[in-house]
């Protein structure tokens, strides 16, 4: 450390990192000290504040007590209202539009070039961002700064419920996230139950129209969908990719997903498909399968959970009918049998050939 | 120095004939250059030998038609291209061996002007005729300016020194081109074909504009024109070429034979004698 | 006749001095967060003092950590590409060359990509993948601008037209074939941002800059001459072919360097050249200097409002020249036809 000191002895510009180095040096070893041989310094909460370790890699020391923090993305302003924590958030982005009360938070710019200063000017303990909406070189610079800032990286659905635990855990409130994160599993085991029985419905997830733009087998979207018992029909390794409506007609899927910032409703998407050639003709359309989804289906946040509980009853509404019937009736085979027999048959696959 | 200075002369008068003795300038000796054409099916192309001489105010003409090897022979006097075999001398010293800075300070050579890309006042143009003095990132010293103002003068641009090039006439531009060359202060100054876009009036003024500049300095002219009236009128000196070919060396008399020039333009010619004594040539009627 | 004389060279760079040095504090001034003349200055003065204590934390943070390197930055970026492009416009005898008509810009995104995809999150990777791309471009082109065996204007346009052209398509290929996560940050970095702490030393970064822009300007009476015609220049003693060969390769240099840290920031090589020529004159004895200084006080300016007028939201500082950029070069433009 002394060697790094002597070097930079002329720099005045890396003068700040430097003493700012030399804390945390002091700091690491002052605790060293009292604590003893601590193996991890994840739970230590001794000294000035613990170091973690972020969901992409990036060691950040979190103050002893979060009380102030700022988002930078719309699904971790919702996390932190989920987890009651809105006292606590006292900057967000102008992107945040969930719950309506994140809107009139101080904003600190648009996620993807948040105002640095903004952010400085509210000496925040504790920044959250996430790898989905957020660039490196943000929280790389607010890092420069010596702000904390905690990276999320929810690839699945599940990662997502992780991510909250950890968030949570971060802030100081484990319980308050262990409840939240309990009550979404809850209801995410209770759609599965639902659905054990019924075989997936084989969907378009429609991103944008012209060009026509699905998702591929690994984003965010499909996890959330395979929960919602629905697989893209397109299986595809790019994140994004880009078909042709000729693949469409192909595959055949048995409904199509738009989301509501397309800016119709589900009526006015089918009676707008239902005017285009070639997309009139595809069974989906005939039969009216189009469904309309929250656009926070695309968020990793608590609102998913309900996107994901609306969007199993549309694509399986006898799943969900049949519940009541078998209460009503408590002849379960019975209806079973009928279901199965009105149940989408012959759901086509994009590999195989039928 | 060309010349021998006879053996039982004065004290003075060595001093006194080398006053009247001409700088010899240009020599060229036996100077031949040949080049292969871009088409392979068409013969080399060689020019030489050709010797002649320049002194310091002579006005001489490189003469012949297209294709001659007049602007080869430009080239190797220039120093751009090294003659096969032979010498050309400047100032007595091998045109080859000069470095590219003095070369510039001692040949001018005038050419086609090509476009100008940004605005420039014709004194700035003219001034930069003075690059070869100095070092390479230089700033024009008081020496430098009177030179290229004198070079103004003596083409008679001085008037519109001031204006942009590119608003200049076609005559005008060529003078300042001029001025630019003479600014070099050279021991040569060289012009290709420089009366190819003028008129006859301009080709006149040219020409009689080079007479006077030859015989008031110190330097020598060569011109390579196809003009055979310009050239009998005005030059001191002709050297014929054909086809790669020297053929006749001297002043233009000398030069100017019926048949020799009929032969080289493939025209039919008449050659009178002025009252001057100079040859004048006119397209034979009747054919 | 009056010759430019290295006196007036000098005057008119202090004044411009003076006016970069106003251009920087307006800078400093403006921003998200609040902060007075006062407390600016006594920042500035503390720091230069190194009395860390003598001032709030934030403050130190904000004008030594946010502001200032974004604005030593701007400069060295902005002064490169105004130079490169007052070279360029000579060296290709073209007034509508810009530092990016060699497609260096193209190579050093195509690297940058190739270095986002391999290292995302090593820090610095990408701006040296930049470099390497720009490197690589420069010297591709170089080789197929050669005719003769030397560097001829024409032919170096085209191959440079033609290479930018294709590692666009090539770029367009990634860019819709590969994850759109890892690229997002490309967008920014594609219209030129300054926003991006190179991990590269500033230092070093005015110290090439420096000595490329010293390289160049020891050629810049043989350009006045070159921009006369390049046979004219021959024959007055210019060794035109060594002029070319340095001025390419300051050029590139200084363009890569630019593009490697901040993205390709447009206009600022195509306008600012023209603009200190309409001010000062076509002399590149006067003209490179000037650039410099011209490009580094437009850049500076133009952050600042790319920092302020849509606050809190920063817009990256190649919006905001394009913006102003592409009026005034019509303008130009008119007036070059009347």
């Amino acid at each position: 450390m002394s060697l790094a000191i002597l070097a930079r002895l002329f720099c005045w510009g890396e003068e700040l990192n430097r003493a700012r180095r030399r804390r945390v040096c002091i700091t690491l070893i002052e605790m060293a000290l009292i604590v003893g041989s601590a193996p991890s310094l994840a739970v230590a909460q001794t000294g000035n504040g613990r170091i973690v370790t972020d969901e992409v890699g990036r060691k950040v020391k979190i103050p002893p007590s979060v009380a102030r923090i700022v988002t930078l993305a719309p699904n971790l302003t919702e996390t932190i209202y989920a987890l009651g924590l809105e006292d606590r958030l006292v900057g967000d982005t102008n992107a945040c539009d969930t719950p309506a009360a994140a809107k009139s938070k101080q904003h600190v710019g648009d996620p993807q070039s948040p105002s640095l200063e903004a952010i400085v000017a509210l000496h925040p303990d504790l920044v959250l961002a996430t790898t989905s909406i957020n660039r490196v070189d943000t929280a790389d610079a607010l890092k420069n700064l010596g702000i904390a800032v905690y990276t999320t990286d929810p690839e699945t659905v599940r990662g997502m419920l992780d991510s909250i635990q950890h968030m949570a855990d971060v802030i100081g409130v484990p319980k308050q996230g262990m409840d939240l994160v309990g009550k979404l599993q809850q209801r995410l085991d209770a759609v599965s139950a639902r659905l054990s029985e019924w075989p997936m419905v084989h969907v378009l997830f429609v991103v944008w129209l012209e060009p026509l733009q699905t998702i591929g087998q690994n984003t965010f979207i499909a996890d959330a969908l395979r929960w919602a018992g629905a697989e893209s029909v397109l299986v595809s390794r790019q994140k994004w990719p880009r078909l042709s409506i000729e693949e469409v007609v192909r595959l055949q899927p048995d409904y199509i997903i738009f989301t509501n910032d397309h800016g119709g409703e589900a009526a006015t998407e089918l009676a707008d498909l239902r005017a285009r050639p070639v997309w009139r003709d595809l069974d989906a359309v005939e039969q009216g399968h189009v469904v309309d989804v929250s656009e926070e289906v695309i968020r990793p946040s608590p609102g998913l959970v309900d996107v994901i509980e609306k969007l199993a009853r549309q694509l399986h509404p006898r799943a969900f009918s049949e519940a009541r019937a078998i209460r009503s009736n408590g002849n379960k085979s019975q209806t079973a049998l009928a279901s199965l027999a009105v149940a989408p048959i012959a759901s086509r696959c994009a590999e195989c050939d039928l | 120095m060309s010349g021998a200075v006879p053996s039982n002369a004065s004290v003075t008068a060595p001093a006194v004939t080398a006053a009247r003795q001409p700088v010899l300038r240009l020599k060229v000796e036996q100077a031949s250059y040949a080049y292969a054409a871009t088409d392979r099916s068409a013969p080399k192309f060689a020019l030489g030998p050709v010797s002649f001489q320049a002194q310091q105010r002579e006005l001489i003409a490189i003469l012949g038609p297209n294709a001659s090897g007049k602007s080869t022979l430009l080239t190797l006097i220039a120093g751009l291209n090294k003659p096969l075999s032979g010498r050309i001398e400047i100032d007595g010293v091998e045109v080859s061996q000069i470095d590219l800075r003095t070369r510039a300070q001692q040949i001018a050579l005038v050419q086609q002007e090509s476009e100008l890309l940004f605005p420039l006042r014709v004194w700035e143009y003219v001034l930069q005729g003075r690059y070869p003095y100095g070092r390479r990132l230089r700033f024009e010293s008081a020496e430098d300016c009177l030179h290229a103002g004198n070079a103004l003068a003596q083409v008679g641009a001085d008037a519109f020194r001031d204006r942009w090039m590119e608003r200049l006439s076609g005559g005008e531009k060529q003078r300042v081109i001029l001025a630019r060359a003479l600014a070099q202060r050279p021991s040569l100054l060289l012009l290709d074909e420089p009366t190819q876009h003028l008129d006859i009036g301009g080709k006149v003024e040219l020409l009689r504009r080079l007479r006077r500049l030859a015989d008031e300095n110190r330097y020598a002219v060569l011109v390579v024109t196809h003009e055979l009236d310009l050239a009998a009128e005005f030059c001191d000196r002709i050297v014929l070429l054909h086809k790669g070919k020297c053929l006749r060396v001297g002043m233009p008399a000398e030069v100017y034979e019926r048949a020799l020039l009929e032969e080289v333009f493939e025209a039919p010619l008449e050659v009178e004698m002025s009252p001057s004594g100079r040859p004048r040539v006119i397209l034979r009627s009747g054919q | 006749m009056r010759p430019l004389t290295p006196q007036r060279v000098a005057w008119i760079c202090i004044g411009l001095a003076g006016v970069l040095f106003a251009a920087m504090v307006i800078s400093l001034r403006v921003g998200a967060y609040p902060i007075g003349v006062r407390d600016i200055v006594l920042t500035l003065v503390n720091g230069v003092l190194r009395h860390w204590d003598a001032i709030p934390a934030e403050f130190r943070d904000v004008i030594f950590e946010i502001r200032l390197p974004r604005i030593l930055l701007g400069i060295v970026v902005g002064a490169s590409l105004a130079t490169a492009g007052a070279g360029f416009q000579a060296l290709l005898r073209n007034p509508l060359a810009d530092p990016y008509v060699l497609g260096i810009s193209s190579g050093s995104a195509l690297g940058a990509i190739i270095g986002l995809i391999v290292a995302p999150h090593t820090p610095g990777a990408i701006q040296v993948a930049a470099f390497v791309g720009a490197g690589v471009t420069t010297a591709a082109v170089y080789f197929l601008g050669r005719r003769g065996g030397q560097l001829d204007s024409s032919t170096l346009l085209l191959a440079g037209i033609v290479t930018a052209s294709f590692l666009s398509a090539v770029i367009m290929f990634m860019m819709t074939t590969l994850s759109g996560r890892d690229l997002r940050g490309m967008a920014f970095w594609l219209m030129g941002d300054l926003a991006s702490r190179p991990t590269v030393d500033s230092r070093w970064l005015y110290l090439v800059m420096i000595v490329a822009v010293g390289s160049i300007y020891t050629t810049a009476s043989d350009l006045n001459l070159i921009l006369t015609g390049e046979q004219e220049a021959r024959h007055l003693g210019v060794n035109v072919n060594r002029v070319k060969l340095v001025v390419y390769v300051a050029a590139s240099v200084l363009t890569g360097l630019a593009v490697s840290v901040s993205g390709a920031i447009g206009y600022v090589g195509l306008l600012v050249p023209h603009l200190m020529r309409m001010m000062f004159g076509t002399d590149y004895r006067l003209l490179i200097p000037t650039s410099a200084m011209g490009g580094a006080i437009l850049i500076v300016l133009a952050d600042a409002l790319a920092r302020t007028v849509v606050s809190p939201t920063e817009l990256p500082v190649g919006a905001m020249t394009a913006i102003a950029g592409a009026p005034v070069f019509i303008y130009l433009m008119r007036r070059r036809v009347r």
